[in-house]
């Protein structure tokens, strides 16, 4: 097993979790998190697929991800402050002006 | 294989899986952090001193500082887990979890399994880096040639960003 397995294997792991993370918390926060932990994972396997192919593509969509990653949490987390200002609470139930 | 990868990745995957069972946002959001730091740590072991920056000024800089800020300034508690009074949707998301994981390694396994080294590669080896002048100047000199297009219109979604977030914190909602 070598080097890039290995940084596969733990990006795989990365995004199972963040995955779960999206699907089992209630908490708005704990779900922007989950997305973070998300980007990372496909970034880490970006690199690692980029440094073993000898490719600079790869770093380069991993940067452009950063910057999204960046807009999207501030503009998430000023979402989850309107949230709370208007329900008093982020869990996704209180939230329901919407549903049917 | 380094020890030292072996010890981060390992690291990594415990934080990880902390943060999906602890109980209180703040415990997740150090744990994240700590996620961040450890990928930011294998980024300069395996030679992408760029990246590796980048990932610990943007992510676990800036990012992880609007979450922890987020947290203290909402005064957010213990959230109970719900997922602990319904064992049905723990169970098959822990089933789809898992089986999403068996198919992202079985697809690395058949990957690193057919696709022999040596083909299809691009021209950037690390000799080639070096000769250049660093990992730093050759993606620079990428993304100011290949790439300004891109660039300047990730600049524009930052800026758009930006404005959203402050008009969104601004507004008042009747």
């Amino acid at each position: 097993m070598t080097n890039e397995i290995l940084l596969q294997l733990l990006a795989a792991f990365l995004f199972t979790m963040g995955m779960l993370v999206v699907l089992l918390r209630r908490d708005t926060i704990m779900i922007l998190m989950g997305i973070e932990l998300l980007l990372n994972a496909a970034n880490l396997s970006l690199v690692v697929f980029s440094k073993s192919a000898h490719m600079i593509e790869g770093q380069v969509q991993v940067f452009f991800i950063i910057t999204i990653a960046a807009a999207e949490s501030a503009i998430g987390l000023s979402i989850l402050v309107n949230l709370y200002r208007n329900f008093g609470s982020i869990k996704t139930q209180s939230a329901t002006t919407l549903k049917g | 294989m380094s020890p030292v990868i072996i010890i981060l990745c390992i690291l990594s995957a415990v934080l990880a899986t902390t943060m999906l069972f602890a109980k209180s946002p703040i415990t997740s959001a150090l744990c994240l952090l700590g996620v961040l730091i450890m990928t930011a740590a294998i980024y300069g072991l395996i030679g992408e001193h760029m990246i590796a920056t980048l990932q610990l000024v943007v992510y676990a800089g800036a990012i992880m500082v609007l979450f922890i800020f987020s947290i203290m300034l909402l005064n957010l508690t213990d959230s109970e887990n719900e997922y602990r009074k319904k064992p049905l949707v723990f169970v098959t998301a822990m089933a789809l979890g898992l089986s999403i994981f068996g198919f992202l390694a079985y697809a690395i396994k058949e990957h690193f399994g057919t696709h022999s080294a040596e083909k299809n590669m691009g021209m950037f080896s690390p000799e080639v880096i070096a000769e250049l002048g660093g990992n730093s100047k050759v993606l620079s000199h990428a993304l100011f040639s290949q790439f300004y297009v891109s660039f300047e219109v990730i600049s524009l979604a930052l800026l758009v960003a930006v404005v959203g977030a402050v008009v969104l914190a601004k507004r008042k909602i009747d």
